[in-house]
């Protein structure tokens, strides 16, 4: 693929970020990153932003949201699906040809939209919202049917969290929540049986905007320093309905990365230096490391992932941003010496019913 | 000059509208269309490599992000699918994703289905008084009805339409959809008829709003390999152009504002570039239909002044002559009976696709306009800030590169 990122922002994080309004959030992220690429506002041709309604507390959120992340007067596309899905939307109009220097935007601020209520309203009205469904239980059911396919328990899962939160405290640009003990994570109580609650990643407020250009326009403009190259990029959907198959398939992580690979035209993830895993739970944590097999990178979410940071909608396109640190070496702390491929991972829905994957590559 | 590919539109396929659907869930409304879609392209939903779900806000419906419930009965389980959602653009901006799936060469063939049910909720106007800013705007009675009716009472103090003008409009949009099966309000009514309805809000009476409608809208979108081989007249994707405004209209007018939010000339910026794509130099001339995304009476002269169909505060004398009209007009204008006769909010946009790619592809019955070359379909959202603009026609333009996007 010829598209680049040549500037991007991450806000940073708060579990409140109670001094904003979601506009003003969002207008500083986007500033932030035309300011990292040294373009203006008046350069670019496009805006892609990928927000959800529900989540930002209002219908048609990018009614006020669209001119603070940089589309007035401009072709904006908006993507419901999560940030990293915005992406996926932003590579592909660079490569349709029509544009060339487009601002991406994503974000979340789950403080004022609790995240459970909104999600206990996409159950449908027929079987699953009478039974009182909600994404905790969902994911407690994908913990229990990853288990039994994979072969961890919850005190795999307790040891996979900590060390998510030992990474995630060298990341500067995380919450650097304290690492907790295995027992404090072991003897916290059970939210849907055996996910835990310190199994949850904390969900937290943030925002992530990027800069992308296609191939023609960075020819043009050489003074342009691109951070990275999107290489390939893949996203997929599943079922909604929750059987075992849908729950421990994990086909749409598989299919989602397959495409990416196959678009960058790497053999499998063992070419990548590192992946950056949306994992939502410690149960999500050790799933994803086992359908990765012996195809994992070396490094796994040196950023520590969600459990850095989780403005829940964006949290794939934060992982995005930290595979292109990683690319333009300058991750800082949580650097991987030498990382030239880096994959950034993305889910979305209940018991994640969709993934996405983008392969960021050095420019 | 388009995309790296080229974009053929080779399946439609709508259900009718109403305002209840009492014998369908809103998945199995989303696979009906889907299915007519794919019976009209001759193809298996296996042949689909990838979905894109038209859907405005759930709110009206009840389900939140209610695409993912639908994802397996529009056959998106296992496949790349998304959402895009621009308001009552999102049928036209979900469109565009489609076009970008197969303009980057990246998918041969991509479904874009959605389905809404206005109706669900029994107060639309109280949900779309939700999208207003929190602090500024929700404690006035504003809503999409009365927002536009500040529009249009400054659109005819700017250009001296009357309340007659804008009835003929419903007039003529109610009688075209008599000769469309799948719309949603239609009849043989008279000029007294609307002027008489219940008075809504100045200048609207009931007659000038369109109703809340449930259904379903589907096309098949594919490469011009695909296209050869499948169908003998698609309709060729041409020109495809969005702009966003400023939700705030006060921001939208007077000396110092880049536009005027009465003339929704938005809608002029998309038009222009879409336009170029398709090679389009004299719209009144190379284009045959227009398909607007016209909820209220007073949308269409303004949407027709800037497609370039005639000049500002030109388009009510030309409909009161009869130039807007199905089988006699200089250009057929709604030939569905458009939007004011059927807006199920989510998919609008799309259904405004799928009637003019219909013109184009010979198949719009009884409405069919001789001699279509070239249609244009739109798409407005939000605080008419979201504008979507299509230009559909029987050959295609060229690919190759062109630099998109208005500027101002």
């Amino acid at each position: 693929m010829d598209v680049f990122i040549i500037g991007q922002a991450i806000h940073p994080p708060a579990a409140r970020i109670g001094d904003k309004r979601l506009e003003e959030l969002v207008f500083d992220t986007a500033h932030a990153a035309l300011a990292d690429a040294g373009v203006r506002r008046a350069q670019i041709d496009h805006v892609t932003i990928a927000g959800c309604d529900e989540l930002d507390g209002r219908s048609i959120s990018s009614m006020l949201l669209a001119a603070p992340a940089g589309a007035q007067l401009r072709d904006e596309m908006k993507c419901t699906d999560s940030g990293l899905t915005g992406l996926c939307v932003e590579a592909m109009r660079l490569e349709s040809g029509i544009f060339e220097l487009g601002l991406l935007v994503s974000w979340c601020k789950p403080s004022t939209a609790p995240l459970e209520d909104v999600m206990r309203m996409r159950c449908e009205p027929f079987y699953t919202r009478p039974i009182g469904l909600n994404m905790a239980i969902t994911d407690g059911l994908f913990a229990q049917a990853a288990g039994a396919e994979y072969g961890f328990d919850e005190y795999g899962a307790d040891e996979a969290v900590q060390d998510c939160y030992r990474r995630a405290s060298h990341n500067p640009r995380g919450m650097r929540h304290a690492v907790p003990g295995v027992a404090d994570i072991a003897t916290s109580p059970y939210v849907a049986a055996p996910l835990r609650r310190a199994h949850q990643a904390p969900i937290t407020d943030g925002a992530v905007a990027m800069v992308v250009v296609s191939g023609d326009w960075l020819k043009r403009n050489p003074r342009a320093r691109p951070l990275a190259r999107v290489s390939g990029i893949g996203w997929r959907n599943e079922e909604y309905d929750l059987g075992r198959e849908r729950l421990a398939g994990l086909k749409s992580f598989r299919g989602a990365i397959g495409d990416s690979l196959g678009r960058a035209g790497l053999k499998d993830c063992g070419a990548l230096d590192l992946i950056e895993l949306d994992s939502q739970t410690g149960f999500h944590e050790l799933a994803y490391r086992a359908a990765l097999g012996e195809q994992a990178p070396a490094a796994i979410s040196p950023s520590g992932g969600a459990f850095a940071q989780n403005p829940y909608f964006c949290t794939g396109l934060i992982n995005a941003a930290e595979a292109v640190l990683q690319v333009a070496g300058q991750a800082g702390p949580v650097q991987v010496a030498g990382a030239r491929h880096a994959m950034a991972h993305g889910c979305h829905g209940f018991a994640q019913q969709g993934n996405v994957a983008v392969i960021l590559e050095s420019a | 000059m388009m995309g790296k590919e080229i974009v053929a539109l080779i399946g439609t396929g709508q259900t009718k509208f109403k305002t209840h659907y009492a014998d369908k869930t809103y998945v199995e409304l989303a696979q009906d269309a889907a299915k007519l879609a794919l019976d009209d392209a001759g193809m298996e939903p296996g042949e689909i490599d990838a979905v894109v779900f038209s859907m405005a806000p759930t709110q009206f419906m009840g389900v939140n992000d209610c695409d993912r419930w639908a994802t397996s009965h529009v056959w998106g389980a296992g496949k790349p699918f998304m959402r895009i959602h621009a308001g009552g653009a999102t049928g036209g901006s979900a469109l565009h994703a489609g076009y970008i799936h197969i303009a980057s060469g990246m998918y041969r063939n991509v479904l874009v289905v959605g389905a809404d049910r206005v109706a669900e909720t029994p107060d639309a106007q109280h949900v779309l008084n939700l999208i207003w800013d929190r602090f500024y705007e929700h404690d006035f009675a504003l809503n999409t009805v009365t927002m536009t009716a500040l529009a249009a009472q400054r659109y005819m103090s700017r250009y001296g339409m009357t309340e007659e003008q804008f009835a003929r409009v419903v007039v003529r949009a109610r009688k075209n959809a008599m000769g469309n099966p799948y719309a949603h309000l239609r009849g043989d009514i008279t000029v007294d008829d609307v002027l008489n309805s219940p008075r809504v809000a100045y200048p609207y009476k009931r007659f000038d709003i369109c109703p809340r409608s449930s259904g379903a809208a589907a096309v098949v979108l594919s490469n011009l390999d695909v296209a050869k081989a499948k169908c003998s007249r698609p309709a060729f994707v041409n020109g495809v152009s969005a702009i966003t405004h400023s939700v705030f209209m006060g921001d939208r007018m007077g000396v110092y504002s880049d536009t005027e939010f009465s003339d929704h000339d938005g809608e002029h910026i998309a038009a222009h570039e879409a336009y170029r794509q398709a090679g389009i130099t004299d719209p009144s001339s190379q284009i045959q239909v227009a398909e607007l995304y016209d909820p209220f009476s007073t949308f269409q002269f303004p949407m027709l002044e800037s497609l370039g169909f005639c000049g500002r505060g030109r388009a009510a004398a030309i409909s009161d002559a009869g130039g807007w009209d199905l089988h006699s007009g200089h250009v057929a204008v709604g030939p569905s009976g458009g939007t004011l006769c059927t807006n199920p909010i989510g998919v609008t946009g799309l259904v405004r696709v799928v009637d003019a790619a219909n013109q184009v592809m010979g198949k719009s019955g009884q409405n069919q306009v001789k001699g279509v070359k070239n249609t244009v379909a739109t798409a407005a959202g939000g605080s008419t800030q979201f504008f979507t603009v299509t230009v559909l026609g029987e050959d295609y333009t060229a690919p190759g590169k062109s630099v998109g996007g208005a500027q101002q």
